[in-house]
């Protein structure tokens, strides 16, 4: 179901932190996805691009790296049409009609895109019911964080964010990446 | 930026912003070149037939792990003319740090202005005002004989108290520096965020 309007700031913004239980609650629904709708292709993003899962497609050596970027983008452009059109609204789907393959792109909650790739054969309505109650679970499960949380970003985690060198652990990861 | 636990992923999402011509793809051309080829990905760039940039250039850099987390960082430029407005700002949504890429040319100065300005309202609109926003200025093209001085650039562009590089991007110099000073900043603001 379409949501009214909401604060446009609010969509597609970054600052997201999964933890394992997430992870594996989202690695469950996508596989449940696939099986619902037999998708050739399914990619759940983060709105940077950075690849969350995928499901299919490893026949065709897909960039991935490449591919999630380019999928938030579409998807980010899509909204600034309707920005500018003023049809923006929650919960839009793109779609993209293809001779054999559809390709259904659309936002799971703030901070995640998801794209699924189906057969011309599926029935639409039907697969872009469940792509849209996935995307909302998705997106659930993305904005609640797990009760043990704490252990993955306190002082006695392994990445201490309150670490002093810090920064110059990145330095020193730049500099092994550059090739004078 | 975005921690996946599982995967122990730490990305890190970085805009080149600037005017038209002003080294923005280069700066990207030149990462690509210069960075070990295992720890980056392909440079992906969505070009017109006159080979400008329509949309964004995209490549991403995959650092050694640090702390148990392996840091990608994603680069992006937004295409710096002035009819591109929409792509700009769409790129610009979830940066966590921005790198302003400045034309030293005296005959560029007025692109350099209005480029600034129409990012800061950009980023004013989208939520992430430029005090609190990560920021590195390049002054790119100091090669040029009628390159500005810094200092004009730097007050025209009230820089007071942001970092700032000069640069021969074509060359690759700056580049690196650059870089490197923005993924400091960025570190920096996301350790005061989830501390």
């Amino acid at each position: 179901m379409m949501q009214g309007p909401t604060n446009q700031n609010q969509q597609l913004r970054s600052g997201l932190v999964l933890y394992p239980s997430q992870q594996q609650a989202i690695e469950k629904i996508l596989t449940e996805l696939a099986r619902q709708i037999s998708s050739q292709f399914i990619l759940l993003a983060d709105v940077s691009g950075q690849i969350i899962s995928t499901r299919g497609g490893e026949q065709n050596n897909i960039d991935l790296i490449g591919l999630g970027a380019l999928v938030v983008s579409d998807l980010a452009a899509s909204h600034e049409i309707a920005r500018l059109t003023r049809q923006y609204q929650a919960d839009q789907m793109v779609f993209r009609e293809g001779q054999s393959i559809h390709t259904l792109t659309c936002e799971a909650g703030y901070h995640l895109a998801l794209m699924v790739q189906i057969s011309t054969d599926t029935p639409l309505g039907w697969a872009r019911m469940i792509i849209r109650k996935i995307a909302r679970d998705l997106g659930d499960i993305a904005n609640t964080p797990p009760p043990d949380e704490d252990q993955f970003l306190g002082s006695s985690s392994e990445f201490n964010v309150q670490e002093d060198g810090l920064a110059d652990l990145f330095n020193d990861a730049l500099d092994d990446l550059w090739l004078e | 930026m975005f921690i996946n636990w599982q995967l122990r992923e730490l990305n890190l999402k970085i805009v080149y912003y600037g005017p038209a011509l002003s080294g923005k793809t280069t700066n990207l051309e030149q990462i690509y070149t210069r960075v070990d080829p295992q720890r980056r990905g392909e440079l992906i760039s969505l070009k017109t037939y006159e080979d400008r940039t329509l949309y964004f250039d995209f490549l991403q850099l995959e650092l050694g792990k640090i702390s148990g987390l392996t840091p990608k960082i994603h680069l992006y430029t937004v295409p710096g003319q002035i009819y591109y407005e929409a792509s700009r700002r769409l790129v610009l949504r979830g940066a966590d740090g921005v790198v302003f890429v400045a034309d030293s040319g005296a005959d560029r100065l007025k692109y350099n202005l209005e480029s600034w300005q129409n990012m800061k309202t950009h980023l004013a609109e989208l939520n992430m005002p430029l005090a609190t926003l990560p920021l590195v200025v390049q002054l790119n093209k100091r090669d040029l004989p009628n390159a500005m001085l810094t200092t004009s650039l730097q007050n025209l562009l009230h820089l007071n108290g942001t970092t700032v590089f000069e640069a021969i991007a074509m060359q690759g110099n700056g580049v690196f520096d650059t870089l490197k000073a923005i993924i400091n900043k960025v570190v920096g603001k996301v350790q005061q965020e989830l501390a």
